[in-house]
């Protein structure tokens, strides 16, 4: 188990000061505890490829079906400790690769109200890259079995270990928020044949939410540099041995390429939506830069329409997420030997098969049979182009993308 | 014949108890020692959607909502239905932003809570108001 314990002694220093506050109003505290899930059902109509809801996970679907890819529990403790300060714990059983108990740890962080419009959060938070991100496990939320998967499925973050600032302001009748956010991110995710990626970053950025009556619109933009490497050695240590060095000297050249360390993303996102209690419309469009070969600049988008006939929701939703990667070249090795020939159309393949190419149309309902628990049902049908990858789906190397998967779904989502 | 009269009877007392049921007047109500007087509409909508706390008179308000005339307080206040305000309160109950205001039974819990704390402000049947509360707002 690996736990990021910078934060820790920052963390214990500050609780002398948290209860100053808390003895200081002199109110009684109170304890609740709240959750929420989703037991869900999702297969496919192929199994050349495996769907998944993110990459953070380690099971995938396809024809068989399965309950993992959107199927979750989630427990929240809140203590208020009185009017200004307020402790939340909140965590998940969910698949997510890595250490079960740590990884699903979403929140766990100190609330200081300093004023009735302004908040500092302090510990362990959701990442808010996007809209939903910091409750897309939370399904009861929105219309649609999981968050859209083009936009969603290439962060699979959910958490870093920091601070954030939110201002509130009134404008024009509406309510303005801005927050401001930094920390460190540990996130362990899955790789196809080299075990947990241990992925460390530190990042911060800063959001502004817009809200007025049935509208809200937000601007995000997040900066994150990578501090660790992916487990690459299987790659590397063929490539720095002597009798490669000497067969195929030229192949160091694609070191700088294939390591993360020092990396950097940027992340800026705007979004939209219109909920009038009868229709509801929700778009949002990223642009994701990146200088690592294994998860290149992209573009993604989604709009959703939706209609509410009493407790019943019928929506679409379109999705597209494109790469712009350029190709990497694998140099030639000295010797024209088969065995090392070989090699470098396997490299050049894995190397070149980290794009995003996908778009898709989605269908589904919902039904608020319960004040709170509603019935899904979606289908989604899933374009994939050139050179997809196994950013978000499960693919073995090699193997051709099929043109087109359905995947369909049936779920029940509840709050207590 | 004497069926046909039962049968009017008790099509009559169905259709007064739904209406009655229908059309209960909602009163927001609050402690006689906060001074202050009355909210209007969109003042309790804030209060009760955590928007804003503060009350016109500087005070922080303490929400209490309550099981029986949840459903029908909220589709009064905000034309929407219960399912569509609790999905809202997931967001901001999970994602650590604000906490749902404090659930009560009844309108005799409620009274309880706003006789017992000067801050307190909550709904209840206008039939059970009573005058130990203020008034503040009525929904119809």
């Amino acid at each position: 188990m690996k736990v990021n314990y910078r934060t820790i002694p920052l963390l214990l220093s500050l609780i002398p000061f948290f209860i100053k506050v808390a003895v200081a109003e002199n109110n009684p505290s109170s304890w609740s505890i709240k959750g929420f899930g989703t037991l869900a059902a999702t297969g496919t109509d192929t199994d050349k490829i495996g769907f998944y809801r993110d990459k953070s996970q380690t099971q995938d679907v396809d024809s068989g079906w399965g309950i993992t890819t959107d199927s979750q529990l989630g427990l929240q403790v809140d203590w208020q400790a009185s009017d200004s300060l307020q402790a939340t714990v909140q965590w998940i059983a969910r698949d997510h690769a890595g250490n079960f108990i740590e990884q699903n740890l979403d929140w766990a962080f100190l609330r200081w109200s300093i004023q009735d419009d302004l908040d500092i959060r302090l510990g362990r938070l959701g990442v808010g890259v996007f809209s939903l991100s910091d409750y897309r496990n939370v399904s009861y939320a929105y219309p649609w079995i999981r968050p859209p998967h083009e936009f969603y499925s290439t962060i699979p973050y959910y958490h870093f270990d920091g601070a954030d600032i939110t201002k509130k302001f009134t404008l024009n009748e509406g309510d303005l928020s801005v927050k401001v956010y930094g920390g460190y991110s540990y996130n362990q995710l899955p790789t196809q044949t080299a075990g947990v990626n241990n992925q460390q970053s530190p990042a911060t950025g800063a959001n502004i939410h817009y809200e007025k009556g049935e509208w809200q619109a937000r601007l995000g933009y997040t900066y994150a540099t990578i501090t660790s490497n992916p487990p690459i050695q299987d790659i590397l240590t063929p490539i720095n041995s002597p009798l490669f060095a000497k067969a195929w000297p030229d192949l160091k050249q694609i070191i700088p390429a294939i390591t993360m360390r020092g990396k950097a993303y940027h992340f800026g996102s705007v979004g939209l939506a219109y909920d009038d209690g009868t229709w509801l419309s929700q778009m949002e469009a990223a642009y994701t830069a990146s200088n690592t070969l294994w998860s290149p600049t992209r573009a993604t988008a989604y709009l959703s329409l939706g209609r509410r006939f009493s407790t019943v929701t019928l929506y679409s939703l379109l999705g597209i997420a494109k790469t712009f990667q350029h190709e990497i070249i694998v140099p030639s090795p000295l010797v024209s030997n088969p065995s090392l020939l070989n090699d470098q159309q396997q490299l050049s393949c894995i190397l070149n098969n980290n794009a995003i190419n996908e778009q898709s149309i989605s269908l589904g309902t919902r039904w608020d049979f319960y004040e709170n628990m509603a019935f899904k049902t979606q289908w989604s049908h899933y374009w994939l182009g050139k050179h997809n990858g196994p950013q978000q789906w499960q693919q073995s190397i090699g193997n051709t993308t099929p043109n087109t998967v359905n995947v369909m779904s049936v779920g029940i989502d509840f709050v207590f | 014949m004497y069926f046909n009269t039962l049968k009017k009877i008790f099509t009559a007392a169905v259709l007064c108890f739904f209406t009655a049921d229908t059309h209960a007047e909602i009163v927001v109500i609050g402690n006689l020692k906060n001074d202050l007087k009355s909210l209007n509409s969109m003042q309790v909508e804030s209060i009760f959607m955590g928007r804003k706390r503060p009350l016109p008179n500087g005070r922080v308000a303490l929400p209490i909502d309550q099981s029986g005339l949840r459903p029908e307080f909220y589709e009064k206040l905000t034309a929407r239905p219960i399912e569509q305000i609790n999905a809202y309160w997931a967001i901001l109950t999970f994602t650590g932003k604000a906490s749902p205001p404090m659930l009560s039974p009844d309108d005799n819990a409620v009274l309880g809570m706003v006789n017992k704390h000067r801050d307190a402000i909550g709904y209840i049947d206008s039939k059970n108001v009573n005058n130990s509360v203020r008034v503040l707002l009525r929904l119809n």
